[in-house]
């Protein structure tokens, strides 16, 4: 009993909010959710950081960027001012060393191919190397003043020839570097290989467990790093060459994975001892004082963060709920000033709220439905978009989702020309007559003769009531006959990898602000793509798009290709997410985006509001909706998430 | 006695065992792994990522791996909450999950003996209808709607209550009954029957015939062995509530082990979930070797062999 009372008691926090889930964890490298995003940016600052309103690059350890005329070597120049926790200063090296880590294969890190832009880092991570390239090889032994966790000595040299195990002579004899692109690419990992490495001179034998004869063991042997385009020109300047442009780069300094960890730290206590609260080194306006599994992360202000004076909120808690009633409730009863999500069936109250604190915003992220192309009558393009055209979007969002959705005609979210010059391209609207002439047309009128069509969905009640509604609006406007099916999440997503379905419910969330993270997903065989679609001019436009330096023509690029895309119908766009954040008046800095970023660093409270709120403690009106919003196992009521289920993977993108 | 106990330890140990084996192959035969994510990774980012954790191995070398592990007490790390070791996590939620198991079981077993007793005691009278009544109801309504009736009645309308967290005894309460409100009916229930079935036996009364007063007799003489159904019902019960419950963890955002164990499954957190599985079946294992021990305490009728 004493053991039941007794807890580790901590003053109450000035700030608190829930996070969903536990965070994975807070290494950033190896992070992909929104809940990890909010702590790591708290914990964490990049080159570059997001403007809290408009999302727009803003200086972080960086003060300045050049960038070649050509658009493809960017010049970072770092403050001088930007501490680790430790005291010790934020050097270019420190970048290098920590972007280094992030593309290592033994890393293991999700977001990794979003630094593939830079040259040479694909090769990098993908550990792929031919004869003729650089390589490095990190050797077992370590040099003897290393830390503890340090990497084995590294060697470099040019990679000569490959050699199976067994067989007589080589795979390919040593030839000049230039002609080497005719080999096929093998991976690092495949053991039985020899790799002969040719070292100051001087030809060495590298083999996984030097089972074969006058070979040398190793750990790694990759794509040499100094011929990656990351360098340290000095301790204040970093330079990054990329293959080709990205005009959205600077801004992708700001994403979370690109963040650096403190290599001292954890070349001394390794991954994941270096992330415990006491020995962690960061270099973010907050540092990490506490953690109690699924229960709360508490950061404190850091008194060496640069620029510490903008920096309001002194102690803050995130807490890990995941029913979203309860964090409605603890809302209500002022246990939490800013809850990220809300239950779904009391919408329509929340917006009726006198306070006006549930304002839902438009989110880069799209509902839509995949169509399998090799699967008849799919693989007809006018039936495709008989079924497009047939789809009453605004009931849908009216009807159902209700927090203010916009019904979508595009893949790329329209929301998005109010951040870049981009205006997405639209298939056309509901419109039932050109629905039934289309279906005839494809010889199905009325829709007789229709091979029989299935709705996939994973498990949710929010994606049945859309896949209901769908099928009885297919119903009165083709009279054909749709089949539902659901899925557990994990099984529903093989049966989509596989194509084991005709259409299937999808969403995604754009990793940045560019039409490229939507578009580039349908090239043909792309790994999201899954549709089993495919056009050579899509293809091309995406690809000249991607190379292209000028903004204007890239846009154009991309607009055309979303036009085929849109015509082609391999999917049909529902609706476009909003954001369902809910936060009390008196915090300010709070603004609504397109990413729905809310950086911790720039939230205050108005001390006023809050004494003048204080006094109605607890919101009665709350009462009702506790009543309406428990289900079992609590989270049944969920907004139709973007993560596709209700808690348990992580959402696809940064916050 | 003490050859009675080594041998069920040792039957305990082939019982994990099993439950080990059984789970490992159950848990990699579900579709999905633990990286499978709406958005498909590169092919060869997803496979660094398996060969760091070992699962691209053939399953008979992770089997040994796992296994040879989990004998060195090393349950291995999370894969979903990748700063913490298994160990880590359940030395946090266990002493979480045991407090709140701790109060729900005062709840239950205050609640149910008394209620118990008295109608037994009281048997046919109103009272008496009216207590199994609520216990038959408590046995019907499931956690959830108990909590949703008590967070509107507490935290709302009653606001004696927070709504949910964890980190004062005040938080503790209104989980701690919910979570133990079910389990106070059954023992309820249990003790009645088992009262009625002592009181009408012959030792109970010479007791009366002594002249000794009715509340001795019955917490003196009857209760003792009144308790040996509630007793083995307990065994198990304590295990469960020990180990956590999803339900009222996740409504009262309680970190204890319910949570973890059911966000494991779901999130395929293959380490977490075999850590946990086994530590219940420890638990559940102890809990009823205790309750054949007490057994020959309460009822000395009982030979342990």
């Amino acid at each position: 009993m004493v053991w039941a009372v007794w807890f580790g008691r901590l003053p109450p926090a000035e700030f608190t909010f829930t996070n969903g889930d536990e965070i994975k964890t807070v290494d950033p490298a190896i992070v992909t959710g929104a809940p990890e995003g909010r702590i790591i940016r708290a914990l964490f600052e990049g080159l570059w950081a997001w403007d809290p309103k408009t999302l727009r690059p803003v200086p972080g350890v960086a003060r300045s960027w050049d960038v070649s005329e050509d658009k493809l070597t960017y010049t970072f120049h770092l403050r001088h001012d930007a501490l680790w926790a430790d005291g010790s200063r934020v050097t270019a090296e420190d970048f290098a060393w920590a972007f280094r880590r992030f593309l290592h294969p033994a890393t293991a890190a999700e977001y990794a191919y979003e630094m593939w832009y830079v040259v040479g880092a694909e090769r990098y991570t993908t550990g792929r190397v031919e004869p003729g390239a650089p390589v490095e090889i990190e050797l077992l032994e370590k040099l003897p003043n290393a830390l503890p966790f340090a990497s084995g000595i590294i060697v470099r040299g040019t990679l000569v020839a490959l050699q199976p195990k067994k067989g007589p002579g080589l795979i390919c004899a040593k030839h000049p570097p230039g002609r080497s692109g005719k080999l096929n690419l093998v991976p690092f990992s495949a053991r039985e290989k020899i790799h002969v490495v040719e070292i100051d001179g001087r030809q060495r034998r590298f083999q996984k467990g030097a089972t074969a004869k006058e070979t040398e063991d190793y750990r790694w042997l990759l794509y040499d790093f100094r011929s990656v385009g990351i360098r340290a020109i000095d301790g204040r300047t970093l330079e990054i060459r990329l293959k080709h442009p990205v005009p959205y780069f600077v801004n992708l300094m700001g994403f979370y994975p690109m963040f650096p960890v403190n290599r001292r730290c954890v070349q001394t206590h390794g991954y994941p001892a270096w992330t415990k609260p006491a020995v962690i080194v960061t270099n973010g306006p907050y540092r990490l004082k506490f953690r109690r599994i699924r229960d709360r992360i508490r950061l404190v202000k850091s008194p060496t963060y640069w620029d510490r004076d903008n920096v309001h909120l002194k102690v803050i808690d995130a807490l890990a709920v995941t029913s979203y009633a309860t964090m409605l409730n603890m809302y209500m009863t002022g246990q939490a000033d800013w809850i990220t999500t809300v239950p779904t069936e009391i919408v329509p109250d929340l917006l009726a709220r006198k306070q006006g604190d549930f304002k839902p915003a438009p989110f880069l992220g799209t509902y839509y439905y995949l169509l399998n192309t090799a699967k008849p009558p799919l693989g007809d393009v006018r039936v495709r978009r008989a079924l497009g055209l047939a789809i009453d979007k605004r009931e849908i969002v009216e009807r159902i989702t209700r927090a203010g959705q916009i019904p979508a005609r595009s893949l790329v979210p329209a929301e998005i020309s109010n951040y870049i010059d981009y205006t997405p391209a639209k298939c056309g609207a509901y419109n039932v007559e050109a629905a039934r002439r289309l279906l005839a047309e494809a010889g199905y009128p009325g829709g007789r003769g229709l091979p029989k069509i299935e709705i996939l969905y994973n498990t949710s009640e929010a994606h049945q009531a859309v896949a209901e509604l769908i099928q009885s609006q297919w119903k009165r406007a083709l009279g054909i006959n749709v089949r539902l099916r659901n899925q557990e999440w994990t099984a529903y997503l093989s049966s989509r990898r596989q194509l084991h379905y005709q259409i299937a419910r999808a969403a995604w969330i754009g990793d940045y602000i560019d039409p490229n993270t939507f578009l580039d997903m349908f090239v043909t065989g792309g790994a999201n793509n899954q549709t089993g679609w495919g056009d050579s001019r899509y293809d091309r436009l995406v690809e000249q798009a991607q190379q292209e330096p000028d903004t204007t023509k890239r846009m154009e690029y991309f607009h055309r290709a979303e036009q085929i895309l849109m015509d082609q119908m391999p999917i049909i766009p529902i609706y476009f997410y909003v954001t369902t954040s809910m936060v009390r008046p008196y915090v300010k800095g709070f603004y609504p985006n397109i990413q729905d970023v809310h950086p911790l660093k720039a939230l205050r409270i108005d001390r006023k509001r809050k004494d003048e709120g204080g006094r109605q403690k607890s919101d009665r009106a709350a009462c009702g909706f506790a009543a309406k919003s428990f289900s079992p196992g609590g989270h049944a009521g969920t907004l139709p998430s973007p993560r596709g289920h209700g808690k348990n993977t992580l959402w696809n993108s940064p916050p | 006695m003490t050859g009675f106990i080594l041998k069920r330890l040792l039957w305990m140990a082939i019982t994990l065992w099993a439950v080990f084996t059984v789970s490992f192959f159950l848990m990699r035969a579900v579709p999905g792994g633990p990286f499978d994510r709406e958005r498909r990774l590169e092919p060869q980012i997803a496979a660094n990522l398996l060969q760091r954790y070992h699962l691209d191995e053939p399953l008979w070398m992770q089997y040994g791996r796992e296994l040879n592990n989990t004998l060195h007490g090393d349950l291995g790390h999370s894969l979903r909450l990748a700063d913490f070791s298994v160990n880590e996590i359940v030395r946090q939620g266990f002493p979480i999950s045991a407090s709140l198991g701790v109060v729900a079981l005062v709840f239950a077993m205050s609640l149910g003996v008394t209620a118990g007793i008295v109608s037994a005691v009281r048997r046919g009278t109103v009272l008496d209808v009216s207590l199994m009544g609520v216990a038959t109801v408590g046995i019907a309504l499931p956690n959830f709607v108990i909590a949703g009736i008590m967070i509107i009645l507490f935290v709302f309308v009653w606001p004696l209550f927070p709504a949910a967290g964890w980190g004062t005894l005040r938080q503790l309460i209104l989980p701690g009954f919910c979570l133990g409100a079910p389990y106070a009916a059954y023992v309820a229930r249990l003790t009645r029957t088992g009262m009625l079935d002592v009181l009408g036996q012959d030792y109970i009364r010479p007791a009366y015939a002594k002249g000794l007063p009715t509340r001795t007799v019955i917490l003196r003489h009857a209760l003792k062995a009144a308790m040996l159904p509630v007793v083995s019902f307990l065994g198990p019960a304590i295990a469960g509530i020990l180990t956590g419950s999803l339900v009222v963890e996740q409504i009262f955002a309680i970190p204890g082990l319910g949570m973890h164990f059911i966000q494991a499954a779901t999130q395929r957190d293959y380490t977490l979930a075999m850590g946990l599985v086994l530590l219940y079946t420890t638990l559940l294992y102890t809990m009823n070797l205790l309750v054949d021990i007490s057994y020959a305490y309460l009822d000395p009728r009982v030979k342990l062999e």
